[in-house]
């Protein structure tokens, strides 16, 4: 409430000056006094003659002694009193204007600066109380999955429903529906409120609102009547904007870190090329076990165990990352995936995780290239003793997260896993074997040598091989 | 002794909203003085002594970094915590008024609680 008081209103120079010259000018002396007979004014010793009100409204704020003169004092005095008080309120009001502002462009500020999405609600949350008298407030989300709140944020006592609240239930699940912010000034009369534990008497409810629709809701309560007014909603409704649209950005933000952590992961597998389709084409990808037609490619050092034993470890550790980084270089840039190292041999897949539409002409390309790019290494001793011999298979496997919940691998089980192993097995140096599914759809596109049949562990029919020619 | 403060804006949207900002500081017996322009400014402070002074920076006349530096330097008031006011918030201001003997730099549109809460404090109240 904006009070004035006749003291302060003396104090004012321009306004004593006034009395005094008034006073000078009629030729009368006055006293002047507060409501509880404080001298604001004059002498004390002096005759008085009458008595005169100085009223503000309808209140009386003080007195004016003196003769009948000092009747028109006390009419000016009021006068002044009551222009000082309309503008103070007017100064009060614009006040608090440019206080609402000043919070809005800070909190702007803070939240463009903020992408953390329970440091935004909590933001939120003590802003709005700070600025709308509350006992308590809260920030929920609606999990569009579960169509059930989830809260971000909360102050006062803690916000705990007795049943969660959801799409349709309690005064903020039926404001989801309706989009429109509300003061409830009575909270037990309206037929919507479901209780929580949180003593609540007169609510603010806004939505947050994004261009996708309605994300969840601010609520600002008070466990005693308090009447909310208009102006309190408006506030609330435009802190509830900001804070739709910085809660959008912390959650996008969330997104691409989550994605990016996919993305390092799945790097180190495949390509940076196949982690994009992966991560674009998500219905198509799943770490899930499923059947699936691809080509597998193993390669191995001939003799590596002799040669380990010609140079210190620390040097075939050296040579040996040297040489897997030129061959992943080379099984990426034709899309495939590497399965795994073991020793120094590489199992490499292709149409796994994601689609490659020709997957066999990818292994046999890849596999060429390998054995071109380790006559490329710089490195001497690599290219004279790493001697590699390669197999190749095709067909339908089971791919997919394979192990214990501690330790998951991607990887292929399958018979054609198999067949492209022991087909690594029994080619010689520089050689690349591949069986007959892949030969089938490759034949016009590589030159071939039939090799004959093989044995294969576990299989009954022999299988035809079939050697590269490059 | 009465503590003082004296805001010096030439904009009267200014000089009122920081004149009710102060107003809970009138209540404690600190009187709140004003002046227009920046040679106003220059003859409250030699007469009135304020304690504290929130002066704005771009102001006809006189600008509020040669009030600042005449008052801590020429007419040799060094007790008077002077807080520089303006809109402009970039470091080359805030060195400018390093450079002339401000005691502090708020920026507009100020906040109103920190005006008390600063008002408060350098005070001693």
């Amino acid at each position: 409430m904006v009070t004035i008081s006749l003291k302060k209103l003396l104090n004012k120079k321009d306004v004593l000056s006034l009395i005094k010259e008034m006073s000078a000018v009629m030729e009368t002396p006055i006293l002047i006094q507060d409501t509880q007979g404080r001298l604001l004014f004059g002498e004390e010793n002096q005759k008085e003659l009458g008595h005169y009100p100085v009223k503000l409204a309808d209140d009386i704020i003080g007195w004016i002694s003196g003769g009948e003169k000092a009747a028109s004092l006390a009419s000016l005095l009021s006068y002044i009193a009551n222009k000082e008080i309309q503008e103070k309120m007017l100064a009060r009001e614009t006040l608090d204007k440019y206080k609402e502002i000043n919070m809005l462009y800070n909190i702007s500020g803070r939240l463009t600066a903020c992408l953390d999405l329970k440091q935004v609600a909590n933001l939120i949350i003590d802003e709005a109380t700070r600025l709308i008298k509350a006992t308590s407030g809260s920030l929920m989300l609606l999990n569009p999955d579960t169509s059930e709140f989830e809260l971000v944020a909360a102050i006062g006592q803690e916000y705990d429903p007795k049943a969660p609240l959801a799409l349709g239930r309690g005064i903020a699940g039926n404001l989801i529906l309706t989009g429109k912010a509300e003061i409830i000034n009575n909270v037990q009369a309206d037929i919507r409120f479901v209780e929580g534990r949180n003593q609540i008497y007169s609510l603010i409810c806004a939505p947050l609102q994004t261009k996708d629709g309605i994300i969840g809701v601010i609520n600002i309560s008070h466990q005693e009547p308090i009447n909310y007014t208009a102006a309190d909603l408006k506030l609330l409704t435009a802190l509830a904007s900001q804070a739709a649209s910085a809660i959008e950005n912390a959650m996008l933000h969330e997104q691409k870190l989550k994605e990016e952590r996919i993305k390092s992961n799945l790097e180190r597998y495949v390509s940076a090329k196949v982690v994009e389709a992966i991560l674009e084409e998500k219905d198509d990808f799943s770490f899930e076990p499923a059947k699936r037609d691809i080509a597998i490619l193993f390669s191995d050092i001939r003799n590596f165990t002799t040669k380990c034993e010609e140079l210190p470890p620390e040097l075939i550790v050296e040579y040996l990352n040297e040489y897997f980084t030129h061959m992943v270089d080379v099984i990426f840039s034709n899309g495939g995936t590497v399965n795994k190292f073991v020793g120094d041999m590489i199992v490499a897949m292709f149409g796994a995780p994601s689609r490659l539409v020709y997957s066999e002409q990818g292994a046999i390309k890849t596999a060429i290239e390998m054995q071109k790019r380790i006559k490329a290494i710089p490195v001497p001793w690599i290219r004279q003793n790493f001697i590699t011999g390669i197999g190749i298979s095709s067909g339908e496997v089971i791919v997919g997260n394979v192990g214990s919940p501690q330790h998951m691998d991607y990887t292929a089980i399958g018979d054609k896993v198999n067949i492209a192993s022991r087909l690594q097995s029994i080619a010689k140096g520089e050689q690349i074997l591949v069986c007959r599914s892949v030969y089938d759809v490759t034949y016009n596109l590589f030159d071939f040598k039939e090799v004959g049949t093989v044995q294969v562990k576990g299989k009954k029919k022999p299988v035809d091989v079939f050697e590269v020619i490059y | 002794m009465d503590k003082k403060i004296l805001i010096v804006d030439d904009e009267p949207h200014i000089r009122l909203l920081m004149a009710q900002t102060l107003e809970e500081l009138e209540d404690e017996g600190v009187e709140v003085l004003i002046a227009e322009n920046g040679e106003e400014a220059i003859e409250t402070i030699k007469l009135e002594k304020p304690d504290l002074v929130f002066l704005d920076v771009m102001m006809p006349k006189m600008n509020g970094f040669d009030v600042c530096y005449a008052v801590k330097n020429n007419l040799d008031i060094k007790d008077v915590y002077i807080i520089m006011l303006t809109a402009k918030g970039q470091e080359f201001d805030k060195e400018k008024g390093q450079q002339v003997g401000a005691d502090l730099y708020m920026t507009k549109p100020f906040d109103p609680d920190e005006v008390v809460e600063k008002s408060w404090e350098i005070l001693g109240l």
